[in-house]
């Protein structure tokens, strides 16, 4: 078993986007331009073999945290950054929408089975496309899987809002004002990034 | 010295890491694990907490997406 | 500045050259789309229409045109041939069968609770950890909490019924 080229796959699949692309623009501008963002994110996910299951697992598991910080650091670069765009678009009278979702006991709930889920399905929603894409027939699997549990999530949502409170969203700036929210944020942030390079140390072999 | 071999085809991470963890418990200084996987993410994986105990690694791509991965113990 | 190339191109980049050109590509999803990256709402969306047309539910809400014309669907896809294309670009792309009947429970098992669980706390790891943390909402950390205490706790199940 020799390292072949697939450089033919690569010419004739980078020709089949480009069409895409070109498709996509006609319809609209828009979708073209998300189409190849998520491009690069999937490129991206894959070179990097980034993965948000192994930041949340190994270091209890394994010892290992190299991915956890880069997702610390991801968030710290995030967090300024989204309030930059948020503060510009406001400003611009753009619309412009962030995540602030309502939440409740079934937040925790829903964090607590998503995370057993994607040890189990391994992979969490972003990495499950990025190995559907990889070529792995177990996370075709979760794929399916996945989709049918949106559906009964979807189909019992209502039940679980009759049996658990739901606040309206909060948004942290609105209570403490934007700079403790950015600060406060980026400092548990911070020191959450030097308790696990301390784990760290403390786990090595 | 000796040579060691784990079978870790088709697994996900972290299941790799923990058999190579436990295998490692029972070499000597200076044994050589050999491993063979066709995920991306665990060979990177293997290869970062290599690095990050001191272990020598080396890692091929011996064929289109499988990578063989050679640990010496420290 | 060939070599640069071929780093580019094979891989791996270090984690945190992942991290800041996902963070980049991340804000950047924020301009156009003027709402941030997620993943499980576009598939919550597929899944209904899908039982509609199965008979599951009564009329779905989106049509297939609609759902098409999303770009939660252009997302998703994407991320999917995109890391299809960075396989490629490295010859090494292969399909990967399942090694043995238990990792295809597994998988089932934990992509249904995936989707349950994202679906009611509206999110996933992108829409809600990364995402709902960089918004600042509070949903955001409840969940990451939650999350961290799943992965622990599918960590033991991994370790006694898979290993």
């Amino acid at each position: 078993m020799l390292k072949k080229s697939q450089s033919s796959l690569n010419l004739g699949f980078s020709i089949f986007i480009l069409l895409f692309l070109i498709f996509l623009l006609q319809l609209s501008t828009k979708l073209a331009l998300i189409f190849a963002l998520s491009l690069a994110l999937g490129y991206t996910l894959q070179k990097s073999r980034f993965c948000f299951v192994a930041a949340f697992r190994d270091p209890l598991l394994v010892g290992t945290t190299k991915i956890s910080q880069a997702v610390i650091l991801l968030l710290i670069i995030s967090i300024p950054a989204f309030f930059l765009v948020f503060q510009i678009a406001s400003n611009l009278h753009l619309p412009i929408e962030l995540n602030v979702t309502p939440f409740g006991f079934h937040t925790f709930l829903g964090g607590l089975l998503f995370g057993t889920g994607m040890v189990l399905a391994g992979g969490c929603a972003s990495g499950t496309l990025m190995r559907v894409g990889e070529g792995f027939a177990m996370q075709m699997i979760a794929l399916g899987g996945l989709i049918i549990g949106a559906f009964l999530g979807n189909s019992s949502l209502p039940y679980i809002l009759n049996i658990f409170h739901e606040f309206p969203g909060v948004f942290l700036p609105d209570i403490m004002g934007w700079v403790p929210a950015i600060s406060i944020q980026l400092l548990v942030l911070i020191l959450l990034w030097l308790g696990i390079r301390k784990w760290q140390k403390s786990k090595r072999t | 010295m000796t040579t060691y071999y784990l079978d870790i085809w088709g697994e996900m991470c972290p299941i790799p890491i923990i058999k190579t963890q436990r295998k490692f418990k029972q070499m000597a200084s200076g044994d050589v694990l050999i491993l063979e996987t066709e995920h991306s993410c665990t060979s990177r994986a293997l290869v970062v907490w290599a690095q990050e105990n001191g272990h020598k690694y080396v890692e091929k791509e011996v064929s289109n997406g499988i990578w063989r991965i050679e640990l010496t113990k420290k | 500045m060939r070599e640069k190339l071929q780093i580019i191109a094979k891989g791996p980049w270090a984690y945190w050259v992942g991290a800041i050109v996902l963070a980049i590509l991340n804000i950047l999803v924020l301009v156009v789309r003027q709402e941030p990256w997620g993943i499980t709402t576009n598939i919550e969306e597929w899944s209904v229409w899908l039982a509609g047309k199965l008979g599951l539910t009564g009329n779905p809400d989106l049509t297939l045109k609609e759902l098409l014309l999303s770009d939660g669907t252009y997302l998703n896809l994407g991320v999917i041939l995109g890391a299809f294309w960075a396989t490629v670009v490295a010859s090494q792309a292969r399909f990967r069968p399942l090694k043995n009947k238990k990792f295809a429970v597994s998988a089932l098992f934990g992509g249904i609770m995936m989707g349950f669980g994202a679906r009611i706390a509206y999110g996933c790891n992108i829409g809600l950890v990364l995402n709902g943390i960089a918004s600042s909402s509070l949903a955001g950390w409840i969940f990451t909490i939650a999350v961290f205490l799943g992965a622990w706790l599918g960590g033991k199940i991994l370790l006694r019924y898979l290993l």
